[in-house]
Formats: C-alpha cells, sequence, structure tokens
C-alpha cells in the first residue's frame, strides 16, 4: 500500500526538478529587472502562440522572484518594458514611490538604443506587473490599504478586459486579493466580491480563476468556521477538473476539513489522501504538507487506524507532528490517562491547529481500542479488571461500554451478567468475500491511476507527423524484411501481421 | 427607532414570560412578531439602530425559551435560526446577550436527543469561543459531556447529569434523551447478551417498575419468561455468506477490458 501511495508523489518530484534546473540555469545569473524582462517576453510568447503553458511558467517562478523585488527593481522593470510614455505606465507607476524616479530616468535613455520596440505591452503585461507590485506591497503592513486599493482597481481591468490569455494570471491576482483583505484583517468583507467574481468566472469557463476563487471562498468560510456555509458552497458548485495541481490540492484539504466536521472520515480520509498526492515536494510547501499530514493523522485515528511511524521520522513533519506523535502512541496503548494528559499538554498547539475538537473525539477510540485489546488477550475477563486496567469511573459503566463495543461489532464477545464477566468469542476468519471488495478497489485505483496518468501526458503539436513518418519507414523496412524471408524460402504467414504491430 | 407601541409589548411580554404565564406569552409573542415585521426588525436588512435590534433579539429568545416551555420544538428550530443572524452577523454592534449561551446550548442538546450528530458536531466547531475553553463554559459544557458519554457508552453517566442541567429549559429535552438512550441500551444487550434476570435488565435500562420494563419488552419483541425472572435475546442466526459471483465475473471482465488497452 504504502508504495502505490507514495509513488504520485515521487514521480512529481522528478518532473519538477527536470523542470527546475532548466529554470535555474536560465534564471540564476540574472538580475531580477533582466528575469522579470525574460518573463515579460514568455507572457507576450503565450498570448501569440495561445500556449498557456509559458504563462505558467512565468507565474511558477513568482515565489522566488517575489523574495528579490523592491521599489527600484519593479521601478526599473516598469521603465524597460514600457519605452514610451502610456496610460497603463504612467498606472504602474503611480503605485510606486517617487523617490528614485530621476534616478531610473538616466537609465531608461542608456537601454533604450539596444532594442527599438516602441509597441505597447500587451494588456497581460500590466497586469502581471500589477501582480508583482501587490506582492511588493503586501511585505509592509504600511502598505495593506494600498494594496487593496490596488487590487481593486487590477480586478476590476481583468474583468473588463476578458481575455482568456490572461486567466492564468487573474487567478494569481485572486489569490493577492485575498492576501490583501486577510493582512488587513478584513477578511469577511471580500466574500462577496469573491462570490460574484466566482460566477462570472464559471460563465465565462474561466477554469483556473474559477478554481481559485472556489477556494479562497472556502477559506474565508472555514476562516470563520461557517461549516454549514462552505458544505453548501461545495454541493451547488463543481470544482473544474481542468485546474491546475496546487488548486486541486487546496480544494481537496478543505473538503477533507468540512467531511472530517461532519463526522464522514472515510470520505475525508479520501479527500486529504488526495491533497497530500496533489501537493508540491514537502520541501516546497512545506506548511501545507505539514498541515495537510496533521488533519490526516488525526482523522486517520478517528477511522481506528494507526498512522504509520515511519510519517512520523519525515525531514519535514517530524518536529512540527511531535504531539500528534504522542496522541497516537496513547490511542495506540489504549490508554485514557496518557491521552488526557497529552491532550491537556499540547492543548495550545491543537487549538492553532484547528484540531482540537476532532481529537476530543478520540476519546471514544482510546476505549474501544483497550477493549480491543483486552478481549485478544483474554478469553473471560471479569468486568471489574476492565473497570481497571482502562480507567474506567465505574463497573457499570464498563458494563455499558463492553455492551455497546460488542454491538458497534469492535470485538466478539457476551456479557455473562450474573457471573459479572465478559467472555470473549473467537476472531472471525479474516477471508472472505469483503478481501475481494478491498482487492477490487485497489486494482481500481491502479487503473485509475494509470489512465490518469495517460491523459495528462502532453502531446506536441504535428509531433505526431513525424512519429507517423518514422513508423511508414520502420514497416517499409519490415515488408523489405519479410519479402527477403519470404525469398529465403524460410515461410511464415505472421510475417506481414507482425509489421502491422509496430 | 422602534415604534411605542412595540416597546409597550415588549415590556409587557417581559413581565408575563418572567409571571410564567404561557398562553398569555404566546399571544404576545404573535402579536410582536407582527410588529417587529412592520417595522422591519424581524428579519433585519441594512443598518437598523442597535438598539432596536436589541429588541428584536430579545423578543426572539423569549419564543425560544417559550416555545421549549410548550414542548414545541420545531418552533425552537424556527426561532432560533433567526436568532442566529443577531448572534453571528450582528455580535460586533450588539452586546452580548447573556441568554447567547443557554440558547446555544439548548440548540445542541436538541441535536442530541434527535441523534443528528453530524449536525452537533458541526455546529460546535462553529461556536465563537476558543475550543480549549469550550468546556468553561457550563452550558456548552453539558451537551459536550452528554455526546462524549453517550459515544463512548457510559449511559449511567448520561443517566446521573439529568439532573445537573445549568437551566431548566435542559430539563425539557430529559425525556427524549432518556428515550434516546433506553433504545441505545436495548440495542446493546440484544447484541452482548444472551439471557438478562428481569430484576437487572430494569436497572440497565432505568426502569423503576417491571411493567414499564414488559411494556418497553414488548416493543422491542424480546422473549420474557416470567416464572424464571429472564428476559431471553433472540439470537440472530448466522447467515451463510453467499460468494457474489456475478460480481466477481463482471469485475474480472472488466480488468480484461482495462488491461487489453494498456497492452
Amino acid at each position: 500500500m504504502a508504495d502505490v501511495e507514495m509513488k504520485p508523489v515521487d514521480e512529481k518530484k522528478e518532473e519538477k526538478k527536470e523542470e527546475k534546473p532548466a529554470e535555474e540555469k536560465k534564471s540564476a545569473p540574472l538580475t531580477p529587472v533582466a528575469e522579470i524582462k525574460g518573463n515579460v517576453a514568455l507572457i507576450e510568447r503565450a498570448v501569440s502562440t495561445l500556449e498557456p503553458r509559458f504563462t505558467h511558467r512565468v507565474l511558477r517562478s513568482l515565489t522566488h522572484l517575489r523574495k528579490k523585488l523592491n521599489d527600484k527593481v519593479l521601478q526599473d522593470a516598469v521603465h524597460e518594458v514600457y519605452r514610451i510614455d502610456s496610460p497603463s505606465k504612467k498606472a504602474l507607476l503611480v503605485w510606486l514611490p517617487d523617490t528614485s524616479a530621476d534616478h531610473s530616468m538616466d537609465i531608461d535613455p542608456a537601454t533604450a538604443p539596444s532594442k527599438q520596440t516602441p509597441s505597447e505591452p500587451l494588456p497581460e503585461v500590466e497586469i502581471y506587473f500589477r501582480l508583482l507590485i501587490l506582492h511588493h506591497l503586501l511585505t509592509s503592513p504600511a502598505n495593506y490599504p494600498k494594496a487593496t486599493r490596488l487590487a481593486h482597481e487590477t480586478v476590476e481591468k481583468i474583468q473588463a478586459l476578458n481575455r482568456r490569455s490572461m486567466d492564468p494570471i487573474a487567478a494569481k491576482v485572486w489569490y493577492a486579493v485575498e492576501r490583501a483583505y486577510e493582512l488587513g484583517g478584513e477578511l469577511a468583507d471580500a466574500r462577496p466580491l469573491f462570490l460574484a467574481a466566482q460566477r462570472t468566472a464559471a460563465l465565462r469557463h474561466d477554469d483556473e480563476t474559477e478554481a481559485s476563487l472556489i477556494n479562497r471562498i472556502l477559506r474565508s468560510y472555514l476562516q470563520y468556521s461557517l461549516y454549514d456555509q462552505a458544505d453548501k458552497l461545495v454541493s451547488k458548485t463543481s470544482f473544474p477538473a481542468a485546474a491546475g495541481n496546487p488548486q486541486h490540492a487546496r480544494y481537496h484539504y478543505y473538503l477533507g476539513r468540512i467531511k472530517a466536521v461532519q463526522l464522514n472520515y472515510t470520505a475525508a480520509h479520501t479527500n486529504l489522501q488526495q491533497a497530500i498526492r496533489r501537493a508540491p515536494p514537502a520541501k516546497t510547501a512545506p506548511g501545507f504538507y505539514q498541515a495537510v499530514h496533521k488533519l490526516s493523522i488525526v482523522v486517520e485515528l478517528l477511522m481506528g487506524d494507526i498512522p504509520e511511524r515511519s510519517l512520523f521520522r519525515h525531514p519535514v513533519l517530524e518536529e512540527a507532528l511531535a504531539g500528534y506523535f504522542e496522541i497516537v502512541k496513547a490511542v495506540r496503548n489504549g490508554s485514557l490517562s496518557q491521552f488526557q494528559s497529552t491532550l491537556s499538554r499540547y492543548a495550545a498547539q491543537f487549538e492553532t491547529d484547528k484540531t482540537y475538537t476532532l481529537i476530543v473525539r478520540l476519546r471514544q477510540n482510546v476505549i474501544k481500542t483497550g477493549i480491543r485489546r483486552l478481549s485478544l488477550s483474554y478469553s473471560r475477563i471479569s468486568l471489574r479488571d476492565i473497570c481497571v486496567k482502562l480507567h474506567l469511573d465505574s463497573e457499570e459503566d464498563a458494563e455499558y461500554i463492553v455492551g455497546k463495543a460488542i454491538r458497534d461489532g469492535v470485538i466478539e464477545g457476551r456479557i455473562v451478567h450474573e457471573k459479572g464477566w465478559m467472555e470473549c468469542g473467537g476472531q472471525k476468519s479474516g477471508y472472505g468475500p469483503e478481501v475481494s471488495d478491498v482487492f477490487s478497489r485497489r486494482i481500481a485505483y491502479c487503473l485509475e491511476l494509470h489512465n490518469q496518468s495517460v491523459k495528462a501526458m502532453r502531446y506536441p503539436l504535428n509531433a505526431h507527423r513525424k512519429e507517423l513518418a518514422a513508423a511508414e519507414g520502420a514497416r517499409e523496412r519490415e515488408k523489405e524484411l519479410a519479402k527477403e524471408i519470404q525469398e529465403g524460402g524460410d515461410l511464415d504467414d505472421e510475417g506481414p501481421d507482425l509489421g502491422e504491430g509496430f | 427607532m422602534a415604534p411605542p407601541q412595540l416597546v409597550q409589548g415588549y415590556k409587557e411580554l417581559q413581565k408575563v414570560f418572567i409571571s410564567g404565564n404561557l398562553q398569555q406569552t404566546g399571544v404576545l409573542l404573535t402579536k410582536l412578531k407582527i410588529g417587529l415585521t412592520e417595522a422591519g426588525l424581524f428579519v433585519p436588512y441594512g443598518n437598523p439602530d442597535p438598539q432596536d435590534l436589541v429588541l428584536a433579539r430579545d423578543v426572539l429568545e423569549v419564543g425560544a425559551f417559550w416555545s421549549i416551555r410548550t414542548k414545541d420544538i420545531p418552533s425552537f428550530d424556527r426561532y432560533f435560526s433567526q436568532l442566529q443572524t443577531f448572534y453571528n452577523d450582528y455580535s460586533s454592534i450588539l452586546p452580548p446577550s447573556p441568554r447567547e449561551y443557554p440558547l446555544r446550548g439548548l440548540n445542541l442538546i436538541r441535536l442530541l436527543t434527535q441523534n443528528r450528530i453530524a449536525d452537533f458536531h458541526t455546529t460546535l466547531e462553529s461556536l465563537p469561543l476558543p475550543a480549549d475553553s469550550l468546556t468553561a463554559n457550563p452550558y456548552i459544557a453539558h451537551p459536550i459531556n452528554l455526546e462524549q458519554w453517550l459515544m463512548e457508552g457510559s449511559y449511567s453517566k448520561v443517566w446521573n447529569a439529568r439532573e445537573e442541567a445549568p437551566t431548566e429549559e435542559y430539563k425539557f429535552f430529559v425525556d427524549s434523551l432518556m428515550g434516546t438512550i433506553r433504545n441505545e441500551i436495548a440495542g446493546c444487550e440484544e447484541a452482548a447478551y444472551d439471557s438478562l434476570p428481569l430484576k437487572d435488565a430494569a436497572t440497565l435500562l432505568f426502569f423503576k417498575s417491571q411493567n414499564e420494563l414488559l411494556t418497553f419488552a414488548q416493543q422491542r419483541g424480546w422473549q420474557v419468561d416470567l416464572t424464571a425472572g429472564k428476559i431471553t435475546f433472540a439470537k440472530k442466526t448466522e447467515e451463510k455468506v453467499e460468494i457474489p459471483k456475478e460480481r466477481l465475473i463482471s469485475a474480472n471482465l472488466q480488468y480484461a477490458r482495462e488491461l487489453e488497452q494498456i497492452v
């Protein structure tokens, strides 16, 4: 099982790694300004060739580019890209402090003669710049109100332009809008804005933006613990299947949260597994990776499973999961006192992780595990002893609890009331139709994975022509070979058929 | 500003409610609700005056308590969902109500008695309190404890806690809660015992007299042997498990098809 589950993540890691060096080779020696310029060129290429792939590449570099931004870099970049004065250039510069204005004027003429392209850059480029400025403004608290204003203006602009080639950038802009509101401490106020935009995006089949917005809204609901509304939103919308992996990962994480609160642990577990598989590699996004794992461990415990130990040794997770590790140990031992002391010790951490109420629900699982352990090791045990071993308050309680455990199918056994003991029945043999069920579920999963990966492969345009030609050539050679064999006298009817297969 | 007759009616309602005249309270509530609707406060919109909102909230709170005293649960449900607006959306401009948490607690117990555990947890999760201080609030701690005991099976603790209700209204739910518990216990007994003496069955199910037990046993279809003083539970015979041939065949065909596609 572990092998199968880990694979998708590994694959993704490799994929990312392959892309990374290529990108870094190009960008490492570049100054931020040059990098922005390179990105602008990529965006222009994306728009002219209608290939959103290039835009995605630009946006992938956003995370590390963000750290290198400052007023000067942005200003220089704007001046370099916008060679002639235009309304959009002015609109962009308004958001940057004027202190170094004359300084950048020096650079402008110096670089201008090198390349003469006095055409106005595309609107996508302008939005990209706005995105960069937004991210830059969000780095200092003094600029939050300014960032919110810019965010509003940008969003209006995007909606007025309504260009499909802008969608991937727009999706990122919405993220920045959310950040602006959240850092300003008024996340709830942004909800109507998001809801309206989500409607528009859905109508325009703007998958990227819609996915991003659904996640924004869900996040804002969950932030305020409005699980009812979040659940309704999920049931009323359909998450666009074409959305990118990170958006899917987030969406599944939020779904997992909602389902866990509603006691639907199996569904929650499935969603969280999806979130883990689709998440970016642990080193790139440790925060998300840790958050998902925290929740997924609690849900697994609630389902009656014990998470694997190797998980707690993962370099990224080890420290973050310390409290959860203790909880898992307590549940595994079926010791209520250990569970309670761990819970009170790590209460603050669980509270900030928003898993406290879920962990409190584990109490009954601790008791159930305890009873199961007893039923495995004794063929007959008195209620009094159960009471002592599990730290229960009274024999009366023990009788009810054991009765409930039998009814819920946790253990096989009977209570003999007159004698005051519990008789444990033999274990059911573990082989039946349910085994084939589990087996078929796994097979279905593997097949699904295969089909999905086939679908996810990218086929370059017109490349099949080349392959066809190659295949044609191969067939030709095959025929010749077959002819030679035939002429050679060794007659084989299947010869030509074999060629068909190539 | 609220019309004077509304304020007048509100004062009257307070007096009547405290005196405990349920019928009169009902009549007044209906009148006030019409009054509130006319003043645009029943389902508030826009930016009404906070003072008027407090008045509307108080009327609705009285209505919720009144519904429980008259044992009208659907009516309580309606009042409470209207109060949610005041508790959640206007929480920043209104002073907190002393009756907010008793009502929230009552709502939790209501969900518990109706066995809506998922809703119970969702509601609990959306309370505007930090999670580890939930147990410090007596009104909320009560339903939380009840739920925990119900889930782990400590039914005797639930039975003992019925007298420790933080306010009078909580006791109105005790009866239906006891019904839920008895059914739970009966279910457990059917699974866990072969036979049970009548006397012990009565204590386990919290029945005071044997007659109550006998009618209950009849409802659940238990065999009561009066001479031996025993209840025998019908043993479920082990049903023979059939091998689901058709399903297996269709699954195998499906695999064959998929494999063909791959190869």
